[in-house]
């Protein structure tokens, strides 16, 4: 896999497999990194070096910075951890009762978010880290996304609910998956329209969260991630969605190793880029949405490979040609 | 005889009246003048078939047909070149010929009326290709005519019902969607009215299980809508059949229940407690292959159970928490025996022995006890370590487990396997292997082990049946 001038592969990368990827907040330069080794890595993608590293005691899955210099961390351990890059110093915020699965912040409402196997959402105030609630869920949280003062929260066995952040006395929405199979990702839009979810048999909904009629019948779902050869259809999870800040347009990564950029107001895809070594685990785009950081790396959805290809992060300046709708 | 030759119609159009010299021209003059969709320009095959188009993949309703003349505007009867045409229409455009020629021929008005359009009629329908192969043809038996055109069977489809339940990319093949639109309309009350109407149509269909909603609804696809075109008919009957006992058209259950009719019936060669995930379903014609575990849980769950990690987990936990005192995690698991013993019979046998290496064991050996679980299992054929891992997160028993969640996912699957599929000879070995590790984790989580059966309990039940 040669890099092509417009990517190139970040060097020390963890161990294993990478969990997530996060831009700061109003930074293309800083990148957390969060890894099966169990540990939390901050990147600087323009000089291409490691910056910190702290670890939990278990996998990570999951990292979100909630400013320039303080991230959030949770996974196997079950524990959220909080590091502050100025004194290199982590600290338990808390714990769930079973593996911490997404950490996210919404700047809306100044919360830290974290969806648990345990089947709830904990709410966390970062400035003097404490629980300030929690939620429970239909059943095992799988992905979660901020949208605005709305939290959207998708679960196992295909359970998508919608929370009103400001008033968590109540669901707004209960919904159930539009893809019949296990649902993977859910990224809202930034213009907090709506979202877009992802299922593990190569399919995306995009859904919009007006319950309006006329909003609702725009919805719809597509089929991509999948791979015809030797006269069988391979079909693939699609394991990661990112939404372009500017242009509300978003990528996809399955694991056929592909990252697709698509418009989803106009039904397009924009652009498919080269195919990865190995499924594409976890996308981010910068805030600026110049940058995108593919995480390039292998998630046992078949059995053991022979040799993995290695566990990478790709960064890839994109250009408006491959990210603006085209209309 | 050689007069009535004369006057064998000319194919003619439902829409707009205009007559062909040949039934290929007028199919195609319907696709590009009727049936085309306004928006992609895709033709379509049928009125109905155009709607559902526009319904699924535009969003969008239309209530008439391009180009037809008023009162031949009906998006709900299908019509196929001349096929689908209703009878009394044939008649008074026959009549109206018929009427023409009289004034020409100067011939008597009763011997036309009477003769003519019958034996015209028949030869017409026979005529067609797979007509007689279609008792679901409204047209078929004349009397049903009226009744079967309303709106109960079209209504459905044009009311947008299926269109949440059903995403789909765009009518891949026609007959495709449009089954699966009718799909889940079927157990929801329409299965009754339609019940009768289809089997007397269809008597074939009779045995596709009227028992079975999920039969049911599928075969009522074609059956109530009618194939949209000849050529598709007995093929869409024949995928329908085929394919109705392996998906599930529900989509509350397509999760849950897992296919058994697929074509490698991966769901039953891996022992395991989490739901499987049934069969992708192929549109494009190829078999198609879904790039995950058959378990219907996380990747990243699967993955934390993976041994490595389970190792990792382990040690920090030993780090980090309390450690459970020996005697105690050796007490219960021994009485906490009985229950699972009565469940999971005679594989409480070979379950034995790892239970009491695993007993003693303290905290440090449980990731040994487990990891010889896992050992254990080799031997049984279908023992695989995905089965094993596959088990833990149900849903159900996640939250049994205060302080460890993984350890404590990772008995259960043991368990489900000797509970649920007790039927299994080959699987006993691993199965016994399994249990034998859940007990010797179970004091560990200090958990009641009769509450967490119980809670098992409903899990493997509907396993056999899948």
């Amino acid at each position: 896999m040669s890099d092509s001038p417009n990517e190139f592969k970040l060097s020390n990368m963890p161990n294993d497999g990478i969990s997530s990827v996060k831009f700061g907040p109003n930074s293309k330069q800083f990148l957390l990194v969060s890894s099966w080794d169990d540990s939390v890595r901050l990147y600087d993608v323009v000089a291409d070096s490691m910056r910190f590293k702290y670890t939990h005691s278990a996998p990570v899955l999951d990292c979100c910075f909630y400013d320039a210099v303080h991230s959030f961390s949770g996974g196997i351990d079950k524990q959220l951890k909080m590091y502050d890059f100025n004194s290199s110093s982590d600290q338990v915020v808390g714990t769930h009762d079973a593996p911490i699965r997404c950490v996210e912040y919404s700047p809306d409402v100044n919360l830290v978010i974290t969806g648990s196997w345990d089947s709830t959402v904990k709410l966390w105030d970062p400035r003097n880290p404490s629980a300030v609630g929690s939620l429970s869920q239909p059943d095992k949280v799988y992905t979660m996304s901020v949208c605005g003062d709305s939290l959207i929260v998708g679960t196992a066995m295909r359970r998508v609910l919608v929370w009103d952040l400001r008033n968590m006395g109540y669901v707004q929405q209960r919904r159930e998956s539009n893809l019949k199979y296990q649902t993977r990702c859910i990224r809202s839009f930034p213009n907090k329209q709506g979202y877009v979810l992802s299922s593990i048999e190569g399919r995306v909904a995009v859904e919009y969260l007006d319950p309006n009629p006329d909003i609702q019948k725009k919805k719809y779902a597509f089929k991509c991630h999948r791979i015809k050869e030797n006269g069988e259809e391979c079909i693939y999870p699609v394991n990661a969605i990112a939404f372009h800040n500017g242009y509300n347009t978003f990528a996809t990564g399955g694991s056929d190793g592909y990252v697709n950029i698509w418009d989803g107001f106009n039904k397009k895809r924009l652009c498919q880029f080269h195919r990865y070594p190995t499924s594409i685990a976890s996308l981010a785009f910068s805030p600026d949405g110049s940058v995108l950081a593919i995480a390039s790396s292998f998630m046992y959805e078949t059995e053991v490979e022979k040799v993995p290809a290695p566990d990478s992060v790709f960064i890839r300046n994109v250009t408006d040609q491959e990210t603006k709708p085209k209309s | 005889m050689g007069r009535k030759k004369k006057k064998q119609m000319k194919p003619w159009c439902w829409y707009c009246n205009r007559e062909f010299d040949d039934e290929k021209i007028l199919i195609q003059h319907q696709k590009a003048k009727h049936f085309k969709c306004h928006i992609c320009y895709k033709k379509l095959y049928t009125g109905p078939g155009l709607a559902i188009h526009c319904m699924q993949v535009h969003k969008e309703k239309i209530d008439k047909v391009p180009n037809s003349l008023p009162g031949r505007c009906n998006t709900e009867i299908e019509i196929y070149g001349m096929e689908g045409i209703p009878e009394e229409d044939v008649k008074a455009h026959e009549k109206n010929k018929s009427k023409k020629a009289a004034d020409i021929a100067n011939e008597g008005d009763s011997d036309d009326n009477s003769n003519p359009p019958p034996s015209a009629a028949a030869p017409m329908m026979n005529g067609m290709p797979g007509a007689t192969a279609q008792p679901g043809m409204p047209f078929a038996p004349p009397g049903m005519r009226p009744m079967v055109p309303g709106g109960p069977m079209m209504g459905p489809m044009g009311a947008g019902v299926p269109n949440p339940m059903m995403p789909q990319g765009g009518m891949g093949t026609v007959p495709g969607p449009m089954m699966g639109g009718m799909g889940p309309m079927g157990p929801m009350g329409m299965a009754g009215n339609m019940g009768p109407v289809n089997q007397q149509m269809r008597p074939g269909m009779g045995n596709m299980g009227p028992m079975n909603p999920m039969n049911m609804s599928r075969p009522q696809g074609p059956g109530a809508s009618r194939p949209l075109f000849p050529a598709a008919a007995q093929s869409s009957t024949a995928t329908s059949t085929a394919a109705g006992g392996g998906r599930p058209t529900f989509p509350a259950a397509a999760s849950v229940v897992s296919s058994n009719s697929g074509a490698g019936g991966g769901g039953s060669a891996t022992i395991t407690g989490a739901p499987t995930i049934k069969k992708p379903e192929s549109t494009s014609g190829l078999t198609s292959k879904l790039v995950h575990p058959d378990e219907d849980i996380s990747l990243e769950e699967l993955r934390a159970n993976l041994p490595k990690y389970q190792r990792n987990l382990m040690e920090s936990m030993i780090a980090s928490s309390g450690m459970v005192n020996t005697s105690m995690a050796q007490g219960p698991p021994m009485q906490a025996g009985g229950p699972p013993m009565q469940a999971g019979g005679p594989h409480m046998q070979s379950g034995g022995p790892p239970m009491q290496t695993g007993g003693p064991m303290n905290m440090g050996g449980m990731g040994m006890n487990m990891n010889m679980g896992m050992g254990m299992g080799g031997p049984g054929p279908n023992m695989m370590p995905g089965g094993m891992m596959g088990g833990p997160p149900r849903p159900g028993m996640m939250p049994g487990g205060p302080m460890m969640g993984n350890n404590m996912m990772r008995g259960p699957p043991g368990n489900m396997g000797g509970m649920g599929m007790p039927g299994h000879g080959p699987r006993g070995p691993p199965m016994g292997g399994g249990m034998g590790m859940g007990m010797g984790m179970r004091p560990m989580n200090g958990m009641p082990f009769q509450g967490n059966m119980n809670m098992r309990g409903p899990g493997p039940g509907p396993r056999p049946f899948n």
